[in-house]
């Protein structure tokens, strides 16, 4: 017990030094930017002119603003992948025709480059919202799918046999058989799809909408408020790291050892 | 994978394998452009979206003869290839060492992984105004963007593989008098070169992601620009034509990254 809490403060102090010195480095940079007449205007980029924007910002509700909108996009589109990336990794790991058969197609287009989809995406869907959640759900499709059927791969195709044989139906086979011996990787395919889809989502926001982080940081860049941009940064860090802290603790949660 | 230990020592069974492999890429293909010339179709016939018809199978094909002979897919790969070829080059230049450090100095590591957890979330494309204010010229950004996009995979990658390297090994080094330099590139690069291909693989697959909407704004070369460029022409089977080439284009990096893997894969005793 007195060692779990030795580790568990070191782990601590080494977050919050790391974290101090990344500050530091930080307000180091653009002080002795801002020492140089050439570059002095780079002084507003520092750590104190960007916390006094963050807090500015959050009391007038931008950055909630910018948040909620952002992650309503960002849910949406991952609901999506997951929705249709499962049940088409299922079906990979399931059927060696189709895993086959698809494959070729499947990896051509897993290679396009997602944001190249945004002039079909714009004239596919009625509002720019929907063509950036399309956007969000394309690139964000591809990890959920190739780790459901990585998963699958793992499982041992005798479990199959005895659910069979004690009379499992096709829906007990997915709900008591595959799913939980899959959580592992899927979570794991939906951490790096979350990944992709944080990559995709801020230049999505940069063109057509008036909301969210990435519209945020281009109309700070347009009124020059480079203290906000700075704050906008944080946020997005602050926010991403979030979002991937929460995702290894739900991959920690159902991880089982495999013999 | 019983099938693989077969055809190590049956070459019978290889060529077998190959060609089933080669049939089904071709299949695959086949039915995949069938459905989009399918979808193709039904656009032109419908009067209400046939304006749209150049997203189909047969003007997409068609167009690119066109951009071919007007050089515009050329100048387009050749851009946007000497962005990515900068900045993944960077990316690895300043991974490679970093990767190692943090692999071999747990203080370091202890102390850079909070940081660097941060930086890492922080979406690549946030970077831009900054880029656009530090670098004279666009293509310093977009170079600068690919590189720190594409640096995070190579660093994590690097560490990774110097963890799975024994100890032993190093002590027996510097028993037989190894110096730092030998460490190097005798011990710690051979043993990592897996790794650190998997960790290239990865940080290609986020540069790819981010070269294209950097190359949206600013700049009046490359493939992003080209596919803007054909959506305000309104030329939608020259935009087609480009994003089934970047498509093309990332498979063909993607397989030789798996190849370069593939190359560099060792057994490991224990693995």
């Amino acid at each position: 017990m007195g060692s779990r809490f030795a580790g568990l403060s070191y782990s601590a102090s080494t977050f919050v030094a790391g974290l101090a010195i990344l500050l530091g480095l930080w307000w180091f940079s653009t002080w002795a930017l801002s020492l140089s007449p050439s570059t002095s205007q780079f002084a507003s980029f520092g750590p104190g002119p960007a916390f006094k924007a963050t807090w500015m910002m959050l009391e007038n509700g931008h950055i909630q603003k910018a948040v909620w909108s952002s992650s309503y996009r960002l849910g949406a589109g991952l609901v999506i992948a997951i929705a249709v990336g499962v049940p088409i990794g299922i079906l990979i790991g399931r059927s060696r025709r189709f895993r086959e058969l698809s494959n070729s197609p499947f990896q051509l287009m897993r290679m396009i480059s997602p944001l190249s989809w945004e002039p079909i995406a714009v004239i596919v869907f009625a509002g720019w919202d929907a063509a950036i959640i399309f956007l969000v759900a394309i690139a964000a499709v591809w990890p959920i799918m190739f780790a459901t059927a990585a998963g699958l791969a793992k499982v041992d195709p005798s479990w199959f046999k005895v659910a069979r044989n004690l009379g499992a139906s096709p829906r007990q086979m997915v709900t008591e058989i595959i799913i939980p011996a899959i959580a592992f990787d899927v979570l794991t395919g939906i951490r790096l799809a979350l990944g992709v889809a944080w990559m995709v989502l801020v230049p999505a926001e940069f063109l057509g909408v008036r909301s969210g982080l990435g519209y945020t940081i281009e109309d700070a860049r347009e009124s020059l408020e480079y203290d906000h941009l700075m704050a906008m940064l944080v946020v997005i860090g602050a926010m991403g790291y979030a979002l991937d802290s929460a995702c290894l603790t739900l991959i920690k949660r159902y991880s089982w050892h495999k013999q | 994978m019983s099938a693989t230990a077969t055809n190590a020592t049956n070459p019978r069974a290889a060529a077998q394998a190959a060609a089933r492999s080669a049939v089904n890429w071709v299949v695959g293909m086949a039915i995949f452009l069938a459905l989009w010339w399918l979808g193709g179709y039904f656009i032109g016939a419908n009067p209400k979206t046939a304006s749209f018809a150049g997203f189909g199978l047969i003007p997409t094909l068609e167009a690119f003869p066109a951009l071919w002979q007007s050089g515009k897919l050329q100048a387009a790969t050749l851009a946007s290839g000497e962005r990515l070829g900068a900045g993944m080059a960077l990316a690895i230049a300043i991974g490679l060492p970093i990767g190692i450090i943090v692999g071999r100095s747990k203080f370091f590591r202890d102390l850079s992984n909070s940081g660097f957890q941060f930086v890492r979330m922080i979406s690549p494309l946030s970077w831009t105004p900054i880029a656009v204010l530090v670098f004279s010229s666009w293509d310093g950004s977009i170079i600068f963007l690919v590189a720190i996009a594409a640096v995070w995979p190579v660093v994590f990658a690097t560490a990774a593989g110097l963890a799975k390297v024994d100890p032993a090994w190093f002590k027996v080094a510097r028993n037989l008098g190894a110096n730092p330099v030998q460490m190097l590139n005798q011990i710690i690069m051979p043993a990592i070169a897996f790794d650190v291909f998997t960790g290239i693989r990865l940080a290609l697959g986020v540069a790819w992601v981010v070269l294209v909407p950097a190359e949206l704004l600013g700049v009046t070369s490359g493939l992003g620009y080209t596919i803007k460029d054909a959506r305000e022409t309104l030329s939608y089977d020259h935009l087609t034509a480009m994003v089934l080439t970047i498509g093309v284009i990332g498979y063909f990096l993607d397989s030789v990254c798996v190849g370069l893997i593939r190359r560099f894969s060792w057994h490991r005793g224990d693995a």
